[in-house]
């Protein structure tokens, strides 16, 4: 939904001023349309309304238990309660708390990293620069279970070359402890998505007007006061659009930590909002308890992208 | 990023996607066509059940069953079932675990067998056995084995270092202490983080806890009563004090300490001994089995930890047939030799009438021929029936676990590992529409 939103807000405005192709009729302008606005549209009731409506369903309508429930229940509508129930229920609220903490260690490090990195690529300071964009780029190319696979091999003690390597240094290092944890997944988080977000800014940076950057260069700016004071503010839009990928990202966080848990007890079953909801659908076997989640974690997304991209939209036109 | 992540809306995806999957992927095995047999599915996760299955069809010709083995609960045994169910096609017969029992009963997976259970059967089994089964005065299942809480000891280390065997939990703790002045890197026994919530439900249950309990059509819920305080503290004091080891149940860790005898006992199900025989062979000899620790031993009494019943399924089209099969599993002496020859198992009949049988073929050279089903037997006489699981172990069992992993990583105790599992379970309750209280 929020890309959706954040593209025709970034998409060139060249395309309105331009010129209608007046020879094609409506009829058949109306065809092209329909035929390629087809297979999305398909897609996005099959994968995308319709289970959002049947998981609205599902929060509503549940079996029915009186009592202890041993007589076994029939389904009904059984209003708010399940989504009362998931509100009091003090570990779906941790899982945003996890969230949260995740969020202030993640975002600033992932943009201020692939901001630094782009700006050096950019200046012209790395040589061989295709080759290390190339590089940089690659893990984001390995699918995210395969990376938390391989780095989940890199924590686990016993397996780990790097912490034996830490062993025999006499120092003791748990990837996987009360407190490691999680900076643990910010690392595979970061390992994955830097380079991607990284060529987001470098690509912003290479549409930026040279003329801009010798304006600066004359008036006597240096490398680092260009890049800071001229270049950063100028793709500033690309800067609040990694952060809410990173934002939306991270209120999604399911495939390092559930395989995590597997590893250690340290990331617990309903350590994220979807591994709660995974929890309770698939190992607590509370359809209505699972539904009511995944609605709420819907709006809370949909509600923050929304606030961001208005709250950075009036940020721009004010500047 | 946002690229490869699970959304919310992919997630109630995947619930569809399981539910019409489930719904495809399991062929019905009981069908009526034809004047032949009738045939039964039937699964399980039980070792030893293709055996006994095989002995089934090898002497019966009315009632053919098809066996098929699943992964363990939480391999994901439990789900297979419960989607089956929800798809109406579960096998005709299944085996559960005591704990879940109620959970899947709720969910109205089990039917009722109340009238379909033959009194001949219902008198053979011990009482406290089917009082797990049976809830709100309705039976839903058939034990398969009762499995009375024991304790495992190096008695080669015992008997060196001059330690007794505790009688109580106070002696537990003595033996404790000594055990480690004399041997510094053996411990007596492991508090478990992972699958331990169970373990601490059997010591509690001994100490007379009551986590659920039923009255007047409402589930009563406290996981901190007065027993439940008293053995939280006494094995939070046993982890302070560094007395025994904390480490995840059924680990490789685990397995090394006691084959070291860097663990030097275990406290567990009387399932306990078969299991220790295979996977700790050259500790043959060195083993023995005491009766549990008591609080006070004027008025002894025992919990269990372990063991599984037989459930007939609502979806099944042959109930009488399937009642006729369990009937044979449970009461049959050719049944417990087929699961016996199998290998090596120790679970105690709930049956006490098979108890013979299962002496006769133990080879218990193991425990220097030690009488360990007599001594099973005794203590699960003592079983004390006050014990009710609740309406979703699941939820309680893993919340309990977390806990209890944080706890040994020093962050928390036993008591708020309990308490969290108990305010971590409430929502599902509530959310099921379940009448429930904690007062």
């Amino acid at each position: 939904m929020s890309t959706v939103t954040s593209s025709r807000r970034t998409a060139p405005p060249q395309a309105a001023a331009a010129d209608p192709p007046r020879r094609i009729g409506r009829r058949q302008q109306r065809i092209a349309a329909t035929v390629l606005l087809t297979p999305f549209t398909a897609l996005l009731i099959a994968v995308f309304l319709v289970p959002v409506g049947y998981a609205i369903y599902l929060s509503f309508f549940g079996e029915d238990h009186s009592g202890l429930g041993f007589g076994g229940g029939e389904t009904v509508f059984t209003g708010l309660r399940s989504y009362l129930a998931v509100l009091q229920d003090p570990s779906f609220l941790s899982g945003f708390g996890t969230i949260a903490l995740y969020c202030v260690i993640f975002v600033p490090t992932v943009v201020v990293s692939a901001l630094a990195l782009a700006l050096l690529l950019d200046s012209g300071l790395i040589r061989l620069r295709r080759t290390s964009q190339m590089l940089l780029y690659l893990p984001h190319a390995v699918p995210g279970i395969i990376a938390a696979v391989i780095w989940l091999y890199l924590y686990t003690p016993g397996l780990s070359p790097v912490i034996k390597l830490f062993a025999q240094a006499d120092i003791t290092i748990d990837f996987l402890g009360l407190h490691t944890v999680l900076p643990s997944i910010v690392n595979i988080a970061l390992w994955s998505g830097l380079g991607y977000n990284m060529i987001i800014f470098y690509a912003a940076l290479q549409a930026l007007p040279r003329e801009v950057i010798e304006a600066a260069t004359i008036d006597g700016a240096g490398g680092i006061r260009t890049a800071l004071q001229v270049k950063v503010p100028i793709i500033r839009a690309s800067v609040v659009m990694v952060c809410m990928f990173s934002l939306i990202g991270a209120l999604q966080l399911f495939t390092e930590p559930m395989l995590m848990n597997q590893a250690t007890p340290m990331v617990n079953s309903r350590f994220t909002p979807n591994m709660y909801i995974y929890d309770a659908a698939f190992r607590r076997n509370n359809y209505g308890l699972a539904s009511a989640a995944s609605v709420i974690l819907l709006i809370v997304t949909c509600v923050l992208s929304y606030a961001v991209t208005r709250w950075s939209g009036r940020r721009e036109r004010r500047a | 990023m946002p690229g490869h992540r699970a959304t919310a809306g992919t997630t109630a995806l995947l619930t569809l996607l399981v539910l019409v999957l489930a719904g495809c992927s399991t062929s019905r095995g009981s069908d009526t066509a034809g004047d032949g047999p009738v045939r039964l599915t039937f699964w399980s996760a039980l070792r030893g059940s293709q055996e006994v299955v095989d002995e089934f069809n090898r002497t019966h010709t009315d009632i053919k069953v098809n066996f098929q083995q699943v992964p363990s609960g939480e391999q994901g045994g439990w789900a297979k079932l419960s989607n089956a169910a929800r798809a109406g096609n579960a096998p005709d017969v299944a085996t559960i675990e005591y704990p879940q029992l109620p959970s899947f009963t709720i969910d109205g997976v089990p039917r009722d067998i109340s009238k379909l259970l033959p009194d001949s059967v219902r008198r053979k089994i011990l009482p406290q056995a089917l009082d797990l089964t049976t809830f709100d005065g309705r039976t839903y299942a058939v034990p398969v084995d009762i499995e009375p809480m024991v304790f495992l000891y190096r008695k080669d280390i015992f008997t060196k270092n001059h330690i007794p065997v505790p009688k109580t939990w106070a002696e537990f703790e003595s033996s404790a202490r000594k055990l480690k002045k004399e041997q510094p890197r053996s411990r007596i026994a492991s508090l478990f983080t992972t699958g331990g919530t169970l373990y601490m439900a059997g010591y509690a249950w001994q100490a007379g806890a009551q986590w659920y309990q039923t009255s007047n059509d409402t589930w009563r819920v406290s996981m901190d009563d007065a027993p439940t305080r008293k053995v939280a503290g006494y094995w939070q004091r046993l982890m302070d004090d560094d007395l025994v080891r904390v480490e995840p149940g059924s680990s490789q860790q685990w397995r090394a300490h006691l084959r070291s005898g860097e663990t030097a006992g275990y406290l567990a199900g009387a399932w306990a001994a078969g299991s220790m025989m295979a996977s700790t062979p050259d500790g043959k000899g060195k083993w023995a089995i005491a009766p549990m620790p008591q609080w006070d031993p004027a008025k002894p009494k025992v919990s269990t930890q372990g063991g599984s019943t037989f459930m007939v399924t609502k979806d099944s089209r042959h109930p009488k047939e399937a009642m006729e099969f369990i009937s044979w599993m449970v009461t049959s002496p050719d049944a417990l030799r087929a699961k016996l020859a199998s290998g090596v198992s120790s679970a105690f009949p709930s049956v006490p009438g098979l108890v013979p049988v299962a002496r006769k073929e133990m080879d218990t050279s193991y425990y220097s021929g030690q009488d360990i089903f007599g001594l099973f037997g005794k203590q699960a006489e003592m079983i004390t029936s006050s014990w009710k699981w609740g309406p979703r172990m699941v939820s309680t069992t893993t919340s309990g676990d977390d806990g209890l992993a944080r706890a040994g990583a020093g962050s928390g105790t036993v008591l708020e590992a309990l308490r969290e599992a108990q305010s971590r379970t409430m929502p599902d309750l509530k959310s099921l529409g379940l009448s429930v209280t904690t007062d």
